[in-house]
């Protein structure tokens, strides 16, 4: 598709993404290269996500740790021998949502056929046992030292089933006759003792589809504050983006992008700590295309579209002397406000700043922003 | 007067201004959400320095990888100041910036137009 089509589409998109996250509460969906690096930042940014939100410790302990065990299996399977390069479409994704009064987190990347038959095995192993039978089996292989040269041994997975008090519901997925996708899925109820029944892997299946196709790299839906911002950057610095301009550029809007959110976006619930958003990045080409989406109050709606077509109608130097002359005006100089957020997304992109909004009541509005680089 | 030493963090740069030791200087990253809160002491370390200044020639360095737009502002405060003290003491500004960092290059570029003093742009490797 053009990218002025596929910019266009993504930015009408983002309020019916948004809806249809929001409902959820949180969400985010990484893809890509798993490191160190990114994991930690993935489990920090749930980490304050939880805390904005006021979840109990013991539940944030249990996601936390069952989200250790799923990155790591994910960070040590992604490349699997027998293939050389992981092309872009068999990069891992990692996914957590919150639906149905729990925490759902979903893994997948690439496994070698005929390794599935005995890690079909091992599952069903682990989902026939109850907690006591686990924890022994848990003990049994320590004992045994069996563990593989990949440094598991199914221990992560029993982990797994033991702290989420659920079953690990899997599911695989052709990618040619040497691979295909493991998808592992496990859910913590915010109720902690109750079990979640079933789990229709089909929908985190498509969703994969999606952010293939559309080469998103990372979609977050959550409270954005400064440290979830920080989390997201380093998630984005981590990536193993081409050339060391382009990724700067992409770490410069970012930063104006979210922080523009974090203080001038509206919430609907006072007891949040943060500003509902949602993020994502894409790649088209060589192109990035970075979206927002955030409330905003509805009185300052008016404003903000005319600031935001002023700024677009200006080019070259106009640009750059209002950029000055608003640099050194410090009537407009305080904690929310330095007046330059936009004017410096417009000269750093080199490209207009596509928005969209959305009346949500009389209070509230929802805009969605689109910048490409 | 005690020397202002400021730690690097993810979110904030590195500032040292110490006349004892000749540092004058503001490294890292610069994207606090409350800039104008972060700088605070800046303004009053120089302001106290340019009241009765120790020495009568000093170098201000500024080597950012990167800073915010709320952080513009206050660096753009920071060079008035200095710019002011300039009319009592000899201050160079040397503005710091990455081989190929266009953006870095072209702030530095701007800040030196503003102003009326002296003010090296160095491309460092």
């Amino acid at each position: 598709m053009h990218l002025e089509e596929k910019s266009l589409e993504q930015l009408t998109n983002g309020f019916k993404l948004f809806e249809g996250m929001q409902k959820d509460n949180l969400g985010y969906i990484y893809r890509g290269l798993f490191t160190q690096n990114i994991t930690d930042s993935i489990l920090a940014l749930t980490e304050n996500n939880l805390e904005s939100v006021g979840e109990s410790s013991k539940v944030k302990k249990r996601v936390f740790s069952i989200m250790v065990e799923c990155l790591q299996n994910v960070t040590r399977h992604q490349t699997p021998e027998s293939v050389e390069v992981v092309e872009p479409e068999q990069s891992g994704i990692f996914v957590i949502q919150t639906k149905n009064n729990a925490y759902q987190i979903t893994s997948g990347n690439v496994v070698e056929k005929k390794a599935i038959p005995h890690l079909k095995q091992l599952l069903e192993k682990i989902n026939g046992l109850e907690k006591d039978a686990l924890k022994e089996y848990y003990k049994q292989i320590l004992e045994d030292g069996s563990i593989s040269d990949k440094g598991g041994a199914g221990l992560g997975l029993i982990e797994m089933a033991r702290k989420s008090g659920n079953k690990l519901y899997y599911d695989f997925k052709d990618i040619n006759k040497e691979i295909s996708y493991f998808y592992l899925h496990t859910a913590i109820s915010k109720e902690l003792e109750e079990q979640i029944e079933s789990v229709d892997l089909n929908n985190i299946k498509h969703l994969h589809d999606i952010v293939n196709k559309e080469n998103i790299m990372l979609i977050f839906n959550g409270c954005l504050n400064q440290d979830s911002l920080i989390n997201l950057l380093s998630i984005i610095e981590g990536q193993s983006i081409g050339a060391v301009d382009i990724k700067k550029k992409l770490f410069n809007i970012m930063v104006e992008m979210l922080q523009n959110i974090v203080k001038h976006g509206a919430k609907k619930d006072e007891n949040m700590v943060g500003n509902p958003a949602i993020f994502f990045i894409s790649q088209v080409g060589n192109n990035y295309i970075l979206n927002t989406g955030n409330y905003i109050e509805s009185h300052i709606v008016d404003t903000l579209s005319e600031k935001l077509d002023h700024v677009n109608s200006l080019e070259g130097d106009e640009l750059d002397n209002f950029y000055t002359r608003r640099l050194l005006n410090f009537d407009i100089d305080n904690s929310k406000e330095a007046g330059l957020g936009i004017i410096d997304l417009r000269i750093k992109s080199g490209n207009k700043i596509l928005y969209n909004f959305e009346t949500v009541n009389e209070k509230i509005s929802f805009i969605s922003m689109q910048v490409k680089i | 007067m005690e020397a202002l030493f400021i730690k690097a963090t993810d979110e904030t740069p590195e500032i040292t201004l110490n006349h004892v030791t000749g540092e004058y200087c503001i490294s890292h990253r610069s994207l606090p959400e409350n800039a104008i809160g972060f700088y605070a002491p800046v303004f009053d370390w120089i302001e106290k320095f340019s009241q009765n200044p120790p020495v009568d020639e000093i170098s201000f360095i500024f080597n950012l990888e990167y800073f915010n737009t709320a952080s513009a502002k206050q660096i753009a405060k920071v060079l008035l100041m200095l710019e002011k003290l300039s009319e009592k003491i000899d201050v160079t500004v040397v503005w710091k910036y990455k081989k190929d960092d266009v953006d870095m290059m072209s702030s530095g570029l701007r800040f030196s137009k503003l102003l009326n003093m002296e003010f090296e742009i160095q491309e460092v490797e």
